[in-house]
């Protein structure tokens, strides 16, 4: 293995591996300054680099050429060179694009979270209250679908979707036909499967945990509960064809739902098969581990957990500048 | 009105379009046949061909090229050897040039006009870049709506190989080289040097996050140089005449002659092989050239590189902010910045009489790039449709004075923060448009029952257009 | 959304497929699918249209998976996924030809076939549609018709006129 490489994000220095995206040495120093990700999923080859979240301005190149990359860098797809000074969240110009991506992403996106199933742990539900405002400046009629029933566990609801492909890479990588694709092109680009098929696969439930807001949902949790009324448990048991390490989602004795694992980042530990997800669903199935640790971002944790983990931010002086209200209200709780 | 194919009539249409003193691609495109491998050998065609693979290595061509100062034509003008050099060249894997003939930035048809009279001069540049770039197999992508140039090239590419330019062998060198013509389907972004070569794979035309660039891994994961039809043209007098000849034509780093596509409401639109550095006024005005503004009408705009580059007010467009003669050349007319500067791009030459709204252009150029927009990364899949949106309110009598401002925001959020160019040019022709005719957007906001019934034109035809008859000549 | 439109038992001529077999030996072993837009064109100059069905031909042929085939001939604006008229009518819609009276030919275009754009004439003969810059923008107005996509210069009504009555006599 080659020397680790140095780089700097927002004033924080960390030691990586060469090849190491922007996005992944924020994650290894964590906290606040881990630019938010709708399209990147590390398990996923090929994805990031569109939605356009990440976006990081790069002020010093690296050692051996210290000059400034001359546009913000997507930092989910730009590799960290050594010597590397990264602006996350210590830039306005950052917060400034990133807010522009995040009105961009949200002008044809429905005002449905009431009745979305995702509502709670949707990334685009954190995005806009973090860098949203509350007014959209776009007064016309929204891109609309109509629902369709892809199989009968999981249903598209392509208005809500955010064309991330991350489910496009989970049904090229994990299953061996995919029959669901990005069809059209530029805002009159759609999910589709073009002419109608079922999506029918061991593994095609993973798009559902992808799927960063609720455009791909588990049919079989539909309407049945808000995910912050029901308690993660996490679970496992001897399955033939996945790992079998899953989070049970429970509301009272009930299991409604089960999902992968999902870390911090949202990102599933290890991807399930659809046994698991749709027909196993007695508490006697499964080997019960414990509760499940949320990250403190996630609405599902509030009514759950202690308190919000003091931000590794609070190490340095700017950080703690640029991140005065978040300070404030941790201090509160 | 004239079919294509019509030959005769086309070489006399051509002749009076295209008037200059020097040349270096367009030079023999008078004469009858140049379009049959014969005729362009009679005129010193395939020389180069000789010349680079009996007589040059590879590294001497790229050197030759180097000197040219040759810069990319298709619109970002990068230094065409300086790209050359960067082609990695590892053991045991295959290397592609490719030619970008996707024209379709609006205002640019230079392309077309050279793939249909002078196809040979295409073929003879591709075998000698690929010679030098140690590719084996080539492709020249067309898009797909040019059928009748891709028949044109393919009837070339086989003149070509019974006369051992082309295929096994070449000429005795022992040089291999296949050339094949590869038809686009009707996506401008395929201009894209990465969505090229996805669309080359059989793919959507969605451009690739660099790095890599191609350079490095282009088709099927093999380094490649994508070069646009005129710079790979231009490669044949740079080997003739060497480079250092070149680089003598055109004005400081704008070395050369450059084919201008002029459109608009000028007397004699066409293409026009100009050396690099014509003042503007003179391009504009003088009878070698465009002749003039259409119909003894005053000229109200210049787009001077393609849609995408920014729009400038007369005055601009023929002096820079400091009084100097505005040239034909990639830095004159990027003088200023973009405050009071544009670009060269790719050559699209687009002049506007004083009758034409700038509000409806803007909104027509934002509406074709809402439509090729290939909806990969979100500002642009979403931003440039919002601003079509906008301005369709504007020029249709429904605008709000704020949506002015909205407008240079969103196309602010758009620029830089994409995936590939296209944003930056859905972005700068509202920006500029607005930077430079404001109160024209403002007369839209304040006048709308006006601004709907005149639109300076052509919305309801209130106007006297231009007399066509007079245009086509 | 996009809907969709069915053909019923199709069959690729031998002709067809002999320059299918043509057009795969550009590219390299195990590259096929790069033929993907050539053989589309060909597939629609057969038909005027490409349809699912033909799609899951293209597939099979290139060994590919459908929905390849459905992702590309959605992007590219060439490929009609719906019967069209005889003859299609491309105008260029862009800024250039606009300037010199596009938008004039398009109405006249509209009020002469009395259909509005997409939708095909009452015989079956004509539709039209705007397209986006065909680069000819020195010649304009121009229009193209396929599928060897001729193109008409320097448009006005009459030409548009004498070009419509030429192609009626045609068929």
């Amino acid at each position: 293995m080659s020397e680790k490489v140095k780089v700097t994000i927002d004033g924080i220095t960390i030691d990586v591996d060469p090849g190491t995206s922007i996005l992944n040495a924020a994650r290894q120093i964590g906290g606040d300054i881990v630019p938010p990700a709708m399209c990147y999923y590390s398990k996923l080859e090929g994805s990031g680099g569109k939605c356009r979240t990440c976006l990081v301005k790069v002020s010093k190149g690296s050692e051996k050429d210290p000059r400034p990359m001359p546009k913000l860098v997507a930092s989910c797809r730009t590799g960290v060179m050594d010597g590397m000074e990264v602006q996350n969240i210590t830039s306005p110009e950052v917060i400034e694009a990133r807010k522009g991506v995040v009105e961009i992403l949200l002008i044809n996106h429905p005002l449905d979270c009431p009745v979305c199933d995702q509502a709670g742990e949707c990334h685009l539900q954190d995005l806009s209250y973090e860098h949203g405002v509350a007014n959209t400046r776009y007064e016309f009629e929204r891109r609309t679908f109509e629902r369709i029933d892809i199989g009968d566990k999981i249903q598209l609801h392509m208005t809500r979707c955010i064309l991330c492909y991350r489910c496009v890479y989970v049904a090229d990588q994990l299953t061996d036909g995919r029959q669901h694709g990005i069809l059209g092109r530029g805002d009159a680009s759609e999910i589709s499967t073009y002419i109608e098929k079922a999506i029918d696969n061991d593994f095609s439930g993973n798009v559902i945990d992808v799927c960063p807001v609720g455009a791909l949902t588990d049919r079989t949790f539909r309407f049945k509960n808000r995910v912050w009324f029901t308690k993660p448990v996490d679970a496992h048991r001897d399955c033939p064809t996945c790992k079998g390490k899953v989070t049970l989602w429970y509301k009272g004795e009930e299991v409604l739902r089960v999902t992968g694992r999902k870390d911090q980042f949202g990102e599933v530990e290890d991807f399930i098969c659809n046994t698991c997800r749709f027909e196993t669903k007695n508490t006697s199935d499964w080997v019960i581990e414990g509760p499940r640790q949320i990250a403190h971002t996630s609405v599902i944790s509030a009514n759950h957990y202690e308190m919000l983990p003091l931000p590794v931010i609070k190490q340095n002086q700017a950080l703690i500048e640029a991140n005065k209200i978040e300070f404030d209200r941790a201090s509160k709780i | 009105m004239r079919k294509e194919n019509n030959l005769s009539h086309l070489i006399s249409h051509i002749s009076n379009l295209v008037k200059m003193a020097r040349k270096l691609l367009l030079e023999h495109i008078n004469v009858p046949g140049i379009n049959t491998l014969d005729v362009y050998r009679q005129h010193g065609g395939y020389r180069s061909v000789e010349k680079a693979l009996k007589t040059m290595s590879p590294d001497a061509i790229v050197e030759e090229v180097k000197t040219s100062g040759l810069r990319g034509r298709g619109g970002a003008g990068f230094p065409t050897g300086m790209k050359w050099s960067f082609l990695a060249k590892p053991e045991g894997k295959e290397r592609y040039l490719v030619c970008n003939a996707d024209e379709s930035e609006p205002g640019t048809f230079k392309d077309r006009y050279l793939m249909t009279y002078i196809p040979h001069a295409l073929i003879e540049g591709m075998i000698v870049s690929s010679f030098a770039l140690g590719a084996r197999t080539s492709y020249i992508y067309v898009r797909g709506e040019m059928m009748p140039q891709i028949r044109i090239l393919e009837k070339a590419i086989a003149e070509a190989k019974n006369a051992g330019f082309l295929g096994k062998n070449i000429l005795g060198t022992g040089y291999d080289l296949e050339l094949y013509v590869q038809p686009g389907g009707g996506a401008y972004i395929c201009g894209e040097e990465t969505a090229l070569i996805e669309s080359l794979e059989g793919k959507r035309g969605n451009p690739r996050i660099k790095p890599p660039f191609p350079a490095i891994s282009g088709v099927w994961a093999c380094p490649t140089v994508v070069n646009n039809v005129e710079t790979i043209a231009a490669v044949v007098p740079i080997i003739n005449d060497g480079g250092e000849e070149y680089a003598k034509i055109g004005i400081g780093r704008s070395t050369g002659t450059k084919l201008i596509s002029a459109s608009g409401n000028l007397n004699k639109p066409g293409v026009y092989e100009i050396d690099l550095g014509v003042p503007v006024e003179e391009f504009i005005y003088s009878d070698e050239y465009c002749g003039g503004i259409a119909n003894g009408k005053r000229l109200k705009a210049v787009v001077a590189g393609g849609s995408s580059v920014p729009i400038l007010p007369a005055n601009l467009s023929l002096k820079t902010v400091n009084g100097e003669s505005r040239l034909m050349s990639y830095e004159s007319l990027s003088d200023g910045g973009f405050q009071s500067g544009s670009m060269l791009g790719s050559g699209g030459f687009i002049a506007f009489d004083e009758d034409q709204c700038i509000v409806r252009n803007t909104w027509n150029f934002a509406r074709f790039y809402h439509h090729e927009s290939c909806g990969q990364c979100s500002p642009c899949r979403e931003g440039t449709g919002w601003m079509e949106k906008v301005l369709h309110r504007l020029e249709y009598g429904h605008g709000k004075m704020s949506d002015i401002d909205l407008l240079v925001d969103v196309a602010r959020k758009i620029e830089g923060n994409t995936i590939c160019p296209l944003g930056d040019a859905a972005a700068w022709p509202v920006a500029s448009a607005i930077r430079h005719f404001r109160d024209e957007f403002e007369w839209h906001v304040t006048n709308p029952k006006e601004a709907m019934d005149r639109n300076y034109g052509l919305a309801k035809y209130a106007d006297p257009l231009p007399k066509l008859e007079e245009v086509s000549q | 959304m996009l809907s969709v439109t069915e053909q019923k038992d199709i069959e690729f001529s031998s002709s067809l497929i002999s320059q299918f077999d043509e057009i795969v030996t550009r590219y390299p072993a195990g590259k096929q699918k790069a033929g993907l837009l050539p053989i589309l064109h060909l597939v629609q100059a057969e038909y005027g249209w490409v349809s699912p069905e033909a799609m899951d031909k293209v597939a099979a042929y290139l060994e590919i998976k459908p929905i390849e085939v459905y992702e590309v001939a959605t992007f590219y604006t060439m490929f009609f996924l719906r019967p069209q008229g005889k003859f299609v009518l491309e105008v260029c819609r862009t800024g250039p030809c606009c300037l010199v009276g596009a938008e004039k030919i398009m109405d006249h275009i509209e009020k002469t076939l009395g259909v509005k754009e997409g939708e095909v004439t009452a015989d079956g003969k004509f539709s039209w549609r705007g397209v986006e810059c065909l680069a000819a923008c020195g010649m304009a107005p121009v229009l193209q018709i396929g599928p060897e996509y001729t193109f008409y210069e320097n448009l006005t009504e009459q030409s548009v006129d004498q070009l419509i009555n030429d192609l009626k006599n045609k068929i």
